[in-house]
């Protein structure tokens, strides 16, 4: 493992901190001075630095869905904006999906870095802003083309020589609801870009421009090196699987996902090609969303310690068809495209299941599960919005149970704090708990679902739900059952109306949505589950004793605690075909 | 009248330090046993024993006795915490299991959740609720509280904690479902969040609160012992108990709020390295503390070290480079905001899979060591790397106390790095060094230029065995102007103990702007808060003329979520003040985030207030100065590498002890002392002042 002569390996540690430092310093000052709980709180966001050739150079994360979108982003924008047009103190705002971008709600900040005069690279920051106008308050909703999904930013400049430019940001401000937040939103991520610039600038002072572009160069190869040598590690061959999102939200035809995983000596590679058309409904992904999606999965296999630059997303390789529900083409609607990548990563997992079964999880809750509304604020009489995302179960995994109520994959925002959300909008939160009995058994059981409930006090608000998983919950593995499906109920003490996954409904005064998450697939037969974890789980609540015994085949007894061990015994003696010929 | 003695007592995971003060002359004695960990308060009795008894000083006569104890922190993270309840709003008994919903680990598809410090079956709802204006809209459920109770009588729970929903706002239902607990479970002790923690978001409320109830029991148990053992040894001045925020609280005091002392040992190094500034007239000062595992950079601005509530515990993720969130208990009480990273002297040097060199944040710790303590290591560390170059001596470690094995660490960084790197052995020792200084720097730079400061408007006051080693390269690196030495910097962080005030701190929820605050309200606060704080230090003893009200405000822009600390005027407000502090904001929000936005409203979140006990400080003895115009006197020589001669220099060794004020040596220089050695690099000069401090800068 010699290093070529002329690269000092303290010298490269010492700048490739440098950079990823500057990331988390730009991080820093967008989260703190961001306005919209969304960002500040929910930490929706990511930053990123890029070399004058446009390679991605250190990345701070936040939202792994990110990972592998600026990369796309940010490139496309600079040339199709033109870099022989973008100044010193300048700063090019854009959303735009089908070229590199995302959904519209993501809007990235690109800003030149300027050293001596001369551009030597870039900064940018995606914000996810809670509203971008279009046909629903925070901008989410069953819609069937672009254009209801709320304004479409090209490449502009958004800063101009250091000043925002003020038709820009009036023309954008125009078409969102809650402006005061979104203009907060905006300063922030300048404020960030700014941040960034400053801390280039410094290691530039210290190291001098030649040195640090040599560097990064070899930073780009050391990347690929690792990632290609951590790739080699796994087994070689050609796995395959399938799923699907349960509904559109307009038909009930589900929507069909496959991929073809190939592993050998140039290391991973992913084809999509089968995954449904595209549709005019909210469920297809950008090719920059599927490309993050596949970032994903690729950086869960190797060590953590491999840095994310262009060496990295060299290695992420994938063929999506043009015009499929996984690489969207204009006019269609990309709103859930999210929606539709992270089921993928789930997908891809399951193709990878007997590849490396110790390393896979079941099934997850693999959505993104958005609860966005709004509505006119009773308390402060002006508009406002509100988005956030459910956790849900992870699967189990070879050695452990799955995670109860996370957000798993490519999704990481905290929650909304009751009592700050409450505070700033006028919503009630009246029931935040786990869902008892939603686990997907298994020797090593998913985790289980979340249940959230909005009362709406003193007005009419829209509600929109951006979700999945109400016909099926996330697969078992190896044995393992699936975890139990996610229901959305409309005033779940009185009528308790079940709703599609996909749809924006008008409340009135009082009404409570109700949201239970699916849980995550179990993994292993249930019926080898270890009894003392079958007692944690019924005495803390979270599995009753009649699951534990018809599911799990233990027995328990209930005042004392203890493992009725005969019966126990008893029960799992029983061979397979007998038990269900008993039911 | 006879001298009287103040006494410091810190507990480390192997040695309990302590340091004998006598508050008239200043002298200062240190002592040193073994921990005894099974019952620390046998370490902590034996240590006080013998200072009194070496240095002949009758027990009366010590005023006070302070301690700095891990001994919260080690609860939680040894789980060694009491069975405890969680009571909240119905409907939101998994607060503790849901969390902030957010992964630590990113790209870990094993990863793990915070495992809850309550069970799920001790955590109950009962009906109640408030609005978020603290107005109630369910009456709470008594008869559900008093069923609550009863359960939690069988199940002879040790401590319950308290939290519902908006009770920051208005504790009326956490105070019956408190007056309840009590008389059903008169044994258990009570938390209740709007006592421990008023401030909003309901986790990391709960999250304090839990933690304060499951600790409880244990730190009362150990403070207790203390106290028995430490006036049977015929010591009767105050017990004192140092608390994350540099303040000392009463003993009875933390026992009822322990949550306020879990980062009771590292607050001490900072508070040292605050006062030292003061007492010399440098009121803007970064303190660097080093020992064997982690280095710990604090921030003091205008003489106050920066105080933080955004803290976790007990992370089951080592402390990485850019922090871990979601990996710990969330605390909410104030932390005195330090930046802890992964490289002491142990950490280890390890070449990854690309090929690159690495340093830590794996330590060989104090069992086996470094390669050269000869104790069985034989992983290359920060300390195996000084020792090759020449900056730590062989034969002077802890005063020649251990002879350290320079062959055996040269062999082991040949072996583990410089072979495979292909580089020669010099160049990978002073490679692990530079690594290691550059993560420090980078933890130096979060504690200053993340939060808004420059570095270089700073001085570094650096201590722990391997701080003054390290310090001046850092200094060099941030452009820092100087870098102080303090005397004895292995025990300057007990030395903390001995210098910090009494401190209780009170807040008061209040959201509103700040153009429609009534002054009234604002101050009708502030007295109920002061008379309170008033009551707590008479009861100390604290006198009149040595009480301090500090007022503060957490204040944003109204939709923003974080809030800045920005000190309020001591008299009530007015229109004059009121704009005062509306601009103190806008220049802070400025500072911090680099743009403040004039024309936006401002709300305050909440008020503050710190009341303070003066405690005397002590003086500082003087040493001798140099009477004759000559040139100290280096004991010795040996080669040095430094960069930036690029090789080996025969570089001056000097005994600290042997240095006068008024001295000056030119880098580069080593100057020893029992427990530590501070590295002068070329192009900088050391200056000793009056007191025996070091004081490193540009010849």
């Amino acid at each position: 493992m010699h290093i070529q002569t002329p690269i000092d390996p303290i010298r490269f540690e010492v700048i490739r901190n440098a950079l990823v430092e500057a990331t988390e310093e730009m991080a820093s000052a967008l989260r703190r001075s961001a306005y919209s709980t969304n960002i500040k709180t929910r930490h929706d966001f990511s930053c990123a630095i890029f070399d004058s050739n446009l390679r991605t150079v250190a990345q701070s994360f936040s939202q792994p869905n990110h990972l592998g979108s600026l990369v796309e982003t940010v490139p496309r924008a600079i040339e199709s904006y033109g870099a022989e047009n973008i100044h010193e103190g300048d700063g090019i705002l854009v959303n735009m999906p089908y070229t590199g971008g995302v959904h519209l709600n993501d809007i990235t900040l690109i800003s030149p870095v300027y050293y001596g005069g001369a551009p030597v690279g870039f900064v940018a920051s995606l914000a996810h802003h809670v509203d971008v106008g279009g046909g629903a308050p925070a901008s989410i909703g069953a819609f069937r083309e672009i254009f209801q999904e709320g304004i479409i930013i090209p490449p502009v400049k958004f800063v101009s020589r250091g000043e925002i430019n003020r038709d820009v940001f009036d023309l954008v401000l125009a078409q969102v609801r809650a402006k005061r937040e979104t203009a907060g939103d905006f300063r922030a991520q300048i404020a960030s870009n700014n941040t960034g610039i400053r801390r280039i600038s410094s290691l530039l002072d210290r190291m001098g421009l030649g040195t640090v572009e040599r560097y990064i160069d070899e930073l780009i190869e050391y990347t690929d090196r690792r990632t290609r040598s951590e790739l080699a590690k796994l087994p070689k061959g050609v796995f395959c699987g399938e799923g699907n999102m349960d509904s559109d939200g307009y038909s009930d035809d589900p929507v069909g996902l496959k991929a073809k995983v190939t592993i050998d000596d140039a290391g991973m590679h992913f084809d999509f090609t089968g995954c449904d058309a595209q549709r005019p409904a909210p469920i297809n992904s950008t090719y920059a969303q599927t490309h993050s999606g596949v970032a994903f999965v690729l950086k869960c296999l190797i060590d953590p310690d491999v840095p994310v630059n262009a060496g990295f997303y060299r290695n992420v390789r994938m063929i999506a068809p043009e015009g499929s529900v996984v690489n969207a083409t204009a006019p269609f609607p990309v709103v859930g495209g999210w929606e539709t990548q992270i089921r993928l990563t789930d997908v891809i997992f399951h193709a990878l299941a007997d590849a490396i079964p110790e390393q896979v999880p079941a099934g997850t809750e693999a959505m993104i599960c958005h609860s966005g509304f709004g509505g006119d604020d009773p308390y402060r009489g002006e508009p406002y919005c509100f988005l956030e995302t459910i956790a849900g179960g992870f699967g189990g995994r070879a050695t452990s149970d799955g995670p109860d109520a996370v957000q798993p994959h490519g999704k990481n925002t905290a929650n909304a704090p009751i009592e700050e959300t409450e505070l700033n909008y006028p919503v009630r939160i009246t029931r935040y708990e786990l869902v008892e009995n939603s686990e997907g058994p298994g020797k090593y059981r998913g985790g289980l679902g979340l249940r959230r409930d909005y009362l709406f006090p003193k007005h009419a608000a829209s509600f929109t739900i951006l979700a999945d998983r109400e016909l099926w919950g996330p697969h078992g593995l190896f044995g393992g059952l699936p975890g139990q499906r996610a229901q959305y109920v409309l005033n779940p003490d009185s009528d308790g109306k079940e709703l599609p996954s996909k749809t924006t409904v008008q409340l009135k005064e009082d009404d409570v949505i109700s949201y239970r998450t699916c849980g995550g697939g179990g993994y292993g037969a249930p019926e080898e589950r270890d009894p003392v974890d079958v007692l944690r789980d019924v005495r803390d609540g979270r599995v009753s004793a009649e699951r534990a015994r018809s599911v799990y085949l233990v027995a328990l007894d209930t005042r004392t605690w203890q493992i009725d061990l005969a019966e126990t015994a008893r029960l799992r003696s029983v061979p397979a075909r007998e038990r269900e010929s008993d039911q | 009248m006879k001298d009287q003695y103040r006494l410091g007592v810190d507990i480390g995971g192997t040695f309990t330090d302590a340091i004998l003060l006598n508050e008239s002359t200043g002298e200062v004695e240190t002592g040193k046993v073994p921990s005894t960990p099974s019952d620390p308060s046998i370490g902590f009795l034996n240590v006080v024993d013998r200072m009194l008894e070496r240095s002949s000083v009758n027990p009366e006569s010590v005023r006070y006795v302070v301690h700095g104890t891990t001994v919260a922190t080690n609860a939680i993270i040894e789980g060694n915490l009491a069975m405890t309840a969680f009571i909240t709003t119905d409907g939101f008994r998994d607060l503790l299991e849901i969390q902030t919903g957010i992964r630590p680990t990113l790209y870990d598809l094993q990863f793990e959740k915070l495992k809850p410090l309550v069970p799920r079956y001790l955590c109950f709802g009962v009906p109640e609720r408030l609005d978020f204006r603290g107005d109630v809209l369910t009456p709470l459920d008594e008869e559900a509280v008093s069923r609550v109770a009863a359960e939690l009588a069988n199940q002879q729970i040790e401590s319950v904690a308290v939290c519902l929903l908006h009770s920051y706002l208005n504790p009326v239902h956490e105070q019956r479902v408190g007056e309840i607990l009590r008389d059903a479970l008169p044994s258990a002790l009570i938390s209740l969040s709007s006592d421990v923690a008023p401030e909003f978001r309901e986790y990391f409320r709960a999250s304090t609160t839990v933690i304060n109830a499951t600790i409880r029991p244990v730190v009362a148990r150990y403070l207790n012992s203390i106290s028995e053992r430490v006036r049977a040894s015929g010591v009767d001045g105050e017990l004192l108990v140092m608390q994350s925020n540099g303040g000392v609280l009463t003993f009875d005091a933390a026992m009822d709020r322990p949550v306020f002392m879990v980062e009771s040992g590292p607050a001490a190094g900072v508070i040292a390295a605050s006062n030292l500034g003061n007492s010399l007239g440098h009121e803007n000062v970064i303190s660097f503390d080093m020992g064997g595992t982690t280095a710990k950079a604090g921030l003091i601005e205008a003489g106050t070290p920066r105080v933080t509530k955004e803290y976790e515990v007990g992370g089951t993720a080592t402390t990485t480079e850019h922090g871990s969130r979601g990996s710990g208990y969330p605390i909410r009480t104030p932390v005195i905001d330090l930046v802890e990273i992964g490289a002491g002297g142990g950490s280890i040097a390890w070449i990854d899979s690309g090929g690159i060199l690495r340093v830590g944040p794996r330590s060989a710790g104090a069992d086996p060591g470094p390669v050269c303590y000869g104790q069985g290591g034989t992983e290359p560390t920060i300390t195996d790397a000084n020792l090759v170059l020449g900056r730590i001596s062989a034969d002077y470690f802890l005063g020649g106390e251990i002879r350290l094995d320079a062959a055996a660490a040269r062999a082991a960084i040949l072996a583990k790095c410089a072979e495979p790197l292909g580089m020669n052995l010099e160049d990978v020792a002073l490679g692990i060094v530079e690594i290691a200084n550059n993560a420090m720097v980078g933890a130096l730079r979060r504690v200053s230029v993340q939060r808004g400061y420059d570095p270089r408007d700073f001085v570094l006051v650096a201590f722990g065995g391997a701080g003054p080693v390290h310090a001046n390269r850092l200094a060099a690196e941030l452009e820092m102007p100087s870098v102080l030495i303090p005397m004895s910097p292995g025990t300057t962080s007990a030395m903390g103990l001995l210098v910090t005030d009494i401190k209780h701190e009170y807040s008061a929820a209040m959201i509103q702007r700040v153009d429609e605050v009534e002054p009234v309200a604002v101050s009708g606060r502030y007295q109920r808060m002061i008379s309170e704080g008033k009551t707590a230090l008479e009861n100390e003893g604290v006198a009149d003329a040595d009480m301090r009200f500090d007022r503060l405000a957490d204040m944003r822009y109204v939709g923003q979520s974080y809030e800045l600390a920005i000190p309020l005027p001591d008299a009530d407000l007015d229109a004059g003040t009121t704009a005062t502090v509306l601009d103190r904001f806008h220049a802070e929000h400025e500072r911090v985030y680099g743009f403040n936005a004039h024309d936006e409203p401002v709300e305050f979140v909440a008020l503050r207030l710190s009341a303070v006990g003066r405690i005397p400080k002590p003086r500082i003895p003087e040493i001798a100065v140099r009477n004759r115009e000559n040139c100290p006197t280096a004991k010795a020589t040996r080669p040095v590498f430094f960069a930036e001669n690029a090789g080996y220099v025969e570089c001056d060794i000097y005994d600290r002890y042997a240095l006068c004020s008024g001295d000056a040596i030119d880098g580069p220089a080593i100057v020893e002392e029992v427990d530590s050695t501070t590295v002068i690099h070329p192009g900088w000069r050391g200056v000793v002042d009056r007191y025996g401090n070091l004081f490193i800068g540009r010849s």
